[in-house]
């Protein structure tokens, strides 16, 4: 079975982040269509739990989270289903609609974000098909470089985050600091 | 591996095993449209599998309702789109949770939901934003770590909930556990709790006094007693909160425990063979105590008790009580000394010295009930290490970890802090509990999260400047009248309501005081008047400051509240229960952490509707002032004039209506009740979307047993609740006729 579960998240460069401010961008998002080709449904506010999820704006296809955890606010995106595509094609549209949606919250006035491209973390939501283990990251290595190559245009360096216990989950140093809109230009 | 049955293999039981293939058998046969909407519904239900809010394919996004296009044309349920999110809700008997249960269900947050688990006021777990595709692997790998879904929704046994202390509790008569997991494997899947017309609930309380089980407020409840040596049980029944909240009745006064499972099934015998079955409304058992009397009830449950076959499991689990029994992975040992400022904090309110010396349960508290997987992940590492299999769900939405050792205290407390999960205040007012409300529940009417996610805020803020008689009282608030936040057993309780102002809806909460928590919620509150929910912090502020400044000596506020009566409060929240015009301030618009307009878009507002009062809303005031004067009377010790002023003030909301419509009625009951009747029940103008007649029902029952007429506190109360929610179903009819009035207009 082909893992569709992807999930990218890119941290943010500015120091402070509003989630009180982030929860009418999201709303307005969905009242928008500002991401056309997916269906948006609702946001889920969680920014009383410390080092959660922060606010997430739920789809049908994926969520977005400006996620909190660890201390190191950034966009999280997690695709939940349905992936028409190659493998290959699956991961670089997950890193695409990731850096997408983090242009677009650089993009909104009241919020004043901005994305760091140096690093990545890279997670698979779905321990059946894609385990936590070294035979895993064997087989996710040479197309998550390429992929991250791809868009940041550097020598991605990589590494698996060894507990068990946790999703499949590498990080992806990219060799580089650009802006999201020059990754996203390469794509 | 290709799927999680292959994975997982004989590690599921086989009948869960059995059960779960069934089940996506069923929902293969739903897809290809050979299964009935409502048959399917209730199969799902049945299996933990849930609705939620926006599953109908619509949602208003602050702008009007809009189609929610969802990719395929299925349905779920009566109205319930395929491909929308739900909930599923995962039964934790008696909260019970091992460190390896606590991280599958962390792994299941994460990759099915949206990475948050949710502890319920029943001690379940809940995950949101779920397909329903996805459920039968979910339920494998619960199963495959011993907890199944099975029946934790739908019109059965739901969990059987138990005080987290129990069997570490210094003043329990002994463990109720071993008594509650009983329970639990008994009803699970039995015949008789199939063809119940409502869900049944159970609760098992270790002592009297103490909140523990809260079992005065539920459909069966048991309470730990020994007499002359002998284990037994004080077992109620008929309890339930809900839109009308029943204390439960004494159904044995001491039923030795090898009675307690047969006692049980002849209760739920006689539910399923007398409870109402056609009206949902009407449904719960508590309504057939109350429609038989006690007594009665009592003499067919003893009939049905010499009827029923004899079953070796009524007894069978005597011989090992032990079965829920902890094994502590650390010695005990005394707290130590000092610390940090942030540890005598927490400390002082989350940790429970256990009748086991050395010991230690820690309440870990979750805001608004919620943690993550990583945080699950790490509680399940931190149990291991300190505790063992000795995690419990809280009813206050919590998590306690028993059998800390004093000697361990501190080093849990870091651990705990370096996951930001060592807030102090457990028990506290800062330790509110609440209902997804409009978060994720079909039925919320107001944000209920929202608004104790906001007081949260603030009291934390101010956590070392309150007062200890301030600090020690509880908040709970409900979405909806269903009262699933437990409000009416609150000091301080919010229950959400809308109101229409100008032309538009400004989501409020009734605030409900006087509620008892402890005794197992011996009484319940009286609902104090609507104020809007951008206000309610300030309401908070004020019930709070008024207490202090006017108690005497240290007076609690249950007993100043009785001492200086509902009517105080009425007068000292009524300038903050108008909120100010739209134009004025348009934040009373919208709910709390939601910026959409609370209005529905489409409705009319450029109609001076903000200027012109229709004379519908003076008879809905009026109605409301009656309701006051009838709950001052009941203060007053005055049952026959209360239940009298309660129905009067229905009245007088009936007529409002009526004459709304342009139908001329005259002042005198009867003609009201005959013309509400033939112009808004009848028609369904008032039926509620979701309890539908429910709520006209009151009225018309009322008029027609002329129950008020004779009434002792106990109809007085009822009179007064029902007659509370007539009056909130009056607002909101008024509101969708205006809609539509608004709509049609276009």
């Amino acid at each position: 079975m082909q893992p569709t579960k992807f999930q990218v998240k890119l941290y943010t460069s500015s120091g402070d982040v509003s989630l009180e401010a982030l929860i009418p961008v999201f709303h307005e998002w969905i009242r928008e269509k500002k991401i056309a080709d997916e269906l948006l449904i609702d946001v889920a506010d969680y920014a009383h739990v410390p080092q959660g999820p922060g606010v997430v704006l739920i789809g049908h296809q994926s969520d977005y989270y400006l996620d909190m955890a660890n201390d190191r606010p950034g966009l999280l995106y997690s695709r939940k289903r349905g992936f028409d595509g190659t493998f290959e094609d699956g991961l670089k549209d997950a890193f695409r609609r990731a850096l997408g949606a983090s242009q677009l919250l650089e993009a909104e006035p009241s919020l004043d974000l901005s994305f760091d491209t140096s690093e990545v973390l890279f997670r698979v939501q779905d321990r059946l098909s894609a385990p936590n283990s070294e035979a895993t990251f064997e087989a996710y290595q040479g197309p998550l470089t390429e992929v991250a190559n791809g868009f940041f245009g550097a020598s991605a360096s990589l590494e698996r985050v060894e507990d068990a216990r946790e999703p499949f989950s590498v990080r992806i140093q990219t060799g580089q600091s650009g802006s999201v809109a020059d990754a996203l230009a390469r794509a | 591996m290709n799927s999680w049955k292959e994975q997982l293999g004989s590690r599921v039981p086989e009948q869960l095993a059995a059960e779960v293939d069934l089940f996506e058998g069923q929902i293969e046969l739903k897809k290809e449209g050979k299964l009935d909407d409502k048959i399917f519904a209730e199969t799902r239900l049945r299996r933990g599998v849930y609705g939620q809010r926006y599953d109908n394919g619509m949602r208003d996004d602050g702008t009007g309702q809009k189609p929610l296009e969802f990719p395929r044309n299925l349905t779920k349920g009566p109205d319930t789109v395929w491909d929308a999110p739900g909930m599923m809700r995962i039964k934790i008997p008696f909260g019970k949770m091992s460190a390896d249960q606590l991280e599958v269900l962390s792994e299941l947050a994460e990759e099915n939901s949206d990475s948050i688990l949710h502890v319920t006021t029943r001690q379940d777990i809940q995950l949101h934003f779920i397909h329903i595709e996805d459920a039968p692997d979910m339920m494998r790998r619960l199963a495959a770590v011993g907890i199944t879904t099975r029946e934790a929704c739908g019109n059965s046994v739901r969990n059987v909930t138990a005080c987290e202390y129990a069997g570490v509790c210094s003043t329990q008569a002994f463990d109720v556990a071993p008594y509650a997991h009983a329970c639990t494997q008994y009803f699970l899947g039995h015949p008789d709790v199939q063809d119940f017309g409502r869900k049944f609930k159970i609760a098992f309380s270790g002592c009297e006094d103490k909140p523990c089980g809260l079992v005065t407020f539920h459909d069966l409840g048991a309470v730990a007693q020994v007499r002359d040596g002998k284990r037994g049980f004080r077992v109620v029944v008929g309890g339930g909160l809900g839109a009308v909240p029943v204390q439960a009745k004494v159904l044995a006064e001491f039923c030795p425990e090898e009675e307690l499972l047969p006692l049980s099934q002849a209760v739920a015998r006689v539910f399923a063979r007398l409870g109402e079955k056609q009206s949902r409304a009407r449904a719960r058992i508590k309504f057939l105590v109350q429609k038989l009397g006690i007594d009665e009830f009592k003499r067919l449950v003893a009939e049905e008790r010499e009827g029923l076959r004899e079953d070796p499991r009524w007894t069978d689990f005597l011989s090992d009580l032990h079965v829920t029994d902890e094994t502590p992975v650390r010695d005990p040992g005394a707290l130590p000394e000092g610390g940090s400022a942030g540890f005598q904090d927490w400390a002082r309110h989350n940790l429970r010295p256990q009748a086991q010396e050395g010991y230690y349960t820690a309440i870990i508290k979750m805001p608004l009930g919620d943690f993550t997987s990583s945080q699950g992940r790490a509680l399940a590492a931190i149990a291991r290490k300190y505790t063992g299999d000795a995690i419990r769900c809280t009813v206050e939405q919590n998590l306690a970890f028993r059998w800390v050792s004093g000697v361990d205290a501190f080093a849990f407390y870091e651990e705990l802090d370096a996951l930001g999960m060592a807030e102090s205040g457990a028990g506290t007012i800062r330790d509110m509990t609440s209902c997804p409300g409009t978060d994720t529940c079909k039925l919320g009417i107001s944000a209920s999260r929202g608004l104790t996610g906001e007081l949260r805020n603030r009291l934390n803020v101010i956590k070392d400047d309150l007062h200890p008689a301030v600090e020690s009282l509880r908040i709970k608030a409900s979405g909806c009248f269903n009262s699933c936040g437990q409000h009416h057993a609150a000091d301080i309780g919010f229950t959400g309501v809308s109101r229409q102002v100008g032309g538009r809806r400004v989501p409020h909460f009734n605030v409900v005081l006087g509620g008892q928590w402890t005794e197992n919620a011996k009484s319940y509150g009286l609902v104090v008047g609507a104020v809007p929910s951008k206000n309610i912090p300030k309401a908070v502020d004020m019930i709070t400051k008024h207490y202090l400044d006017n108690r005497e000596g240290e007076e609690s506020f249950q007993a100043f509240i009785a001492r200086v009566g509902k009517k105080d409060f009425r007068a000292l929240l009524k300038p903050i229960q108008k909120p100010p015009a739209y134009e004025e301030d348009p934040s009373y618009y919208s709910d709390w952490g939601d910026p959409r307009e609370y209005t529905i878009g489409d409705i009319g507002i450029g109609e001076c509707a903000g200027e012109i009062v229709p004379f519908v809303e003076f008879g809905l005031q009026e109605a409301e002032q009656q309701l006051h004067d009838a709950q001052d009377a009941l203060e007053n010790g005055k049952a026959q004039v209360a239940a009298t002023g309660g129905f009067t003030a229905m009245v007088t909301a009936a007529k409002a209506l009526v004459r709304h419509l342009d139908v001329q009625v005259k002042d005198d009951a009867a003609d009201v009740v005959e013309n509400f009747k033939t112009h808004l029940h009848d028609t369904e103008l008032f039926h509620d979307p979701f309890a539908k007649g429910k709520f006209a029902t009151y009225l018309l029952k009322m008029h027609a047993d002329r129950s008020y007429e004779n009434a002792d506190d106990e109809i007085a109360h009822r009179t007064l609740d029902e007659s509370q929610l007539f009056i909130e179903a009056a607002h909101a009819c008024y509101q969708r006729l205006t809609q539509a009035a608004a709509v049609a207009a276009e």
